[in-house]
């Protein structure tokens, strides 16, 4: 079996270590000394944007042997689409996996925009289709619709996407989107559609998940829970017809030794602000509810967000993103991978922090230590 | 400030073979883009002011077009063609605050309003006539206004943000260049309203137009400019207009052109001709070459540098 590994490439700058929750890298904290692209140089700044950066993370991590990487979307970090657009030729075979949200884009704009960047990289477009987690930042971005109709919206622009793409003439006159004999130009049309990573927790991201996705993208869960949520994607699948493939993002602590990966997490973790934790319970966002659901009374210490070996769910205290994530030696991290893989998870969203840095590690020293082979899945 | 700008092809000419007999290395490495790709650079390496990537449904995306322009060079502007209907303004905002932040500033917009209705159907757009205007106001309002303000509120027709705004590092970069056209009085309203530059066709007639948005927006100088085609006459030329067509010719779909207004003619006569329109206060100029890549390089070694002894001579003129 082939399993594919992507990195992540963050869209917000990046910190340059997990034990201090501070941004050097890009432009979200104010300017100072050790701060790079841009850096100051002569108490200047020296030109060299974010992008910068983000094309060193890509390279580094084709280089160390990942799939892709996926560029994430909130509200305040920079746009994937313009990121990939503005990278399609910095990396060969390395993909991008855009997230987006479709009801902010037009289906068939959004054909072309995806069919010429295929064209700019051969290839390489990747979607990660993101529904939003509603709240303050739905309306922040305009969008009023309501987290339910969010995803039969979702559907309907994946409707209509693939179909303008695919079938000419293309009409379609449906609750959000209305189109009058579309169609992509010829060299556009032939290119692939990109695959599909769908995220997203609730009933309504499963319904909308199994007609459409490639795959079925989860974040890092304790395994019971992953396992449990995966049957029901399948099953809704199976009742449509298709068979979902399922993906990971996960970050990982991976080092020679398990003590050396766990003092990252332990100096991390006296370091962070406390009151984070309560931020997580903003938003309508079902994934957000659902990771603080697998922390158990009160947290004292770190380890008490070690909710089964190896598996943290502490990672958002100690950088922006989501809660759980691997900390271990690497042979551990890379057989809890295997699990997953036993679990049926075929593609992975790697991440760890600093991103340039941790790519070439996990790519040198835990990627090699996978063997797809299977293991007993504990209870 | 003279601003020269390259319309570039949306549909490179398709790739050929190379015959029985010659080795070809290009294999995969030689993505369909790569003409397009060599076309930025040259416009770039010529010191063209900046490029538009139209929108044309049948050609490459404009926004993944300007992405790799603005990549590809350091000076180059990139000036992205677009219908309001692509995207909601706050997430156009956002596109191109990643383009801005990149670039240093270099993008623009040329927002397209109205066109065939059959079009823009086919686009997933049912918006058209005084609604496209309206909706081209208010994406306007709202782009500048979450990249200005925050938090910013609106209320429309056909957007609604709340608690909106960019914060920082997002905020604080120039917002695009915006570049609209038309002569009705609505699009004059809109322009007087929103555009950087204003853009007009040879035989507009500049001088109505710069009266009618001096006297829609007051003390607010919209800068003028004019799309057209043209053809650098050289030696040796076996493409381009008929032989004997010189000066006003307006043939150019014929050769493929999407604007078929244009200039003919040496660079020195082309840039008196275009001097003659600085004059008048003309000083954008949109200009649409083929081949985009050689003309390119022919702008930029011939007809800018006339155009730059022009003004040397008229500042000298005025001492």
């Amino acid at each position: 079996m082939s399993v594919d590994f992507y990195w992540r490439i963050g869209m917000h700058g990046d910190q340059r270590s997990l034990t201090e929750r501070a941004a050097t890298r890009g432009d979200w904290e104010p300017d100072g000394p050790g701060r790079i692209a841009p850096a100051l140089r002569g108490g200047v700044p020296d030109g060299h944007a974010y992008i910068e950066h983000m094309a060193d993370v890509a390279r580094a991590a084709e280089a160390a042997g990942f799939y892709g990487g996926l560029m994430p979307s909130f509200p305040f970090t920079d746009d994937p689409w313009a990121a990939a657009g503005l990278l399609a030729r910095e990396t060969r075979g390395f993909r991008f996996m855009i997230a987006f949200q479709p009801g902010f884009l037009n289906p068939v704009h959004a054909a072309r925009m995806a069919a010429s960047l295929q064209r700019a990289t051969n290839g390489r477009v990747v979607y990660n289709v993101i529904t939003g987690g509603g709240g303050p930042a739905q309306l922040w971005w305009g969008d009023e619709v309501a987290h339910d109709d969010r995803y039969a919206r979702t559907s309907e622009f994946l409707h209509v996407h693939k179909g303008v793409w695919k079938e000419r003439p293309y009409t379609f006159d449906g609750r959000f989107h209305r189109v009058e004999n579309g169609a992509l130009p010829d060299a556009l049309a032939a290119q692939d559609l990109p695959e599909i990573y769908f995220s997203g927790s609730s009933a309504a991201a499963i319904d909308a998940a199994g007609r459409h996705a490639d795959h079925y993208l989860s974040w890092m869960e304790p395994t019971a829970a992953l396992a449990r949520k995966f049957a029901a994607v399948r099953e809704h699948s199976a009742a449509l017809g298709r068979t979902p493939r399922f993906a990971v993002r996960v970050d990982v602590v991976a080092r020679r030794t398990e003590k050396a990966a766990w003092d990252v997490v332990r100096t991390g973790f006296e370091s962070a602000d406390p009151a984070a934790l309560a931020q997580w319970r903003t938003g309508d966002s079902v994934g957000a509810a659902r990771s603080l659901s697998f922390i158990d009374g009160p947290v004292s210490g770190y380890r008490d967000l070690e909710v089964e070996p190896n598996v943290w769910g502490g990672f958002s205290l100690l950088r922006g993103g989501p809660a759980f994530g691997l900390v271990g030696s690497y042979a551990q991290v890379a057989e809890r991978i295997d699990e997953l893989i036993a679990l049926g998870v075929d593609a992975f969203i790697l991440a760890g922090v600093p991103h340039l840095e941790e790519a070439r590690r996990v790519g040198a020293e835990v990627l090699p230590l996978v063997t797809g082979a299977r293991r007993p899945v504990p209870a | 400030m003279t601003e020269v700008i390259l319309r570039l092809p949306t549909r490179p000419a398709p790739a050929r073979g190379l015959g029985a007999v010659a080795t070809d290395v290009r294999g995969d490495l030689y993505g369909p883009l790569e003409e397009a790709f060599q076309t930025w650079r040259a416009a770039e390496i010529a010191g063209l002011d900046g490029v538009l990537a139209p929108d044309d449904p049948d050609g490459e995306e404009p926004w993944t077009v300007a992405a790799g322009v603005l990549r590809a060079g350091r000076h180059l502007r990139a000036v992205a063609e677009f219908p309001p209907s692509f995207a909601t303004p706050v997430y156009a905002a956002k596109l191109s605050a990643t383009l801005q932040r990149a670039a240093h500033g270099r993008l623009g917009w040329k927002v397209a309003v109205g066109g065939d209705p059959a079009v823009r159907a086919a686009q997933g757009d049912p918006v058209t006539g005084e609604d496209a205007l309206r909706r081209a106001h208010e994406f306007l309002t709202v782009a500048k206004g979450v990249w200005h303000e925050r938090p910013y509120t609106f209320e429309g027709d056909f957007y609604r943000v709340l608690g909106g705004g960019f914060g920082h590092p997002l905020a604080g970069r120039p917002f695009p260049t915006v570049y609209l056209s038309g002569t009705t009085p609505g699009e004059l309203d809109l322009s007087a309203a929103h555009a950087d530059v204003h853009l007009l066709r040879l035989g507009d007639d500049v001088g109505a137009v710069r009266a009618e948005l001096d006297r829609r927006a007051p003390g607010r100088a919209v800068r003028l400019g004019v799309e057209l085609s043209v053809s650098v006459r050289h030696v040796g030329q076996d493409d381009g207009p008929p032989e004997g067509v010189a000066g006003r010719w307006d043939g150019f779909a014929s050769l493929g052109h999407t604007v078929p207004e244009g200039l003919v003619g040496t660079p020195a006569e082309l840039a008196a001709e275009l001097d003659a329109l600085r004059r008048r206060g003309v000083t954008t100029f949109v200009v649409e070459a083929r081949p985009a890549l050689a003309e390119a390089y022919r702008l930029g070694e011939h007809l800018l540098p006339a155009l730059a002894g022009l003004a040397e001579e008229a500042v000298a003129g005025a001492r």
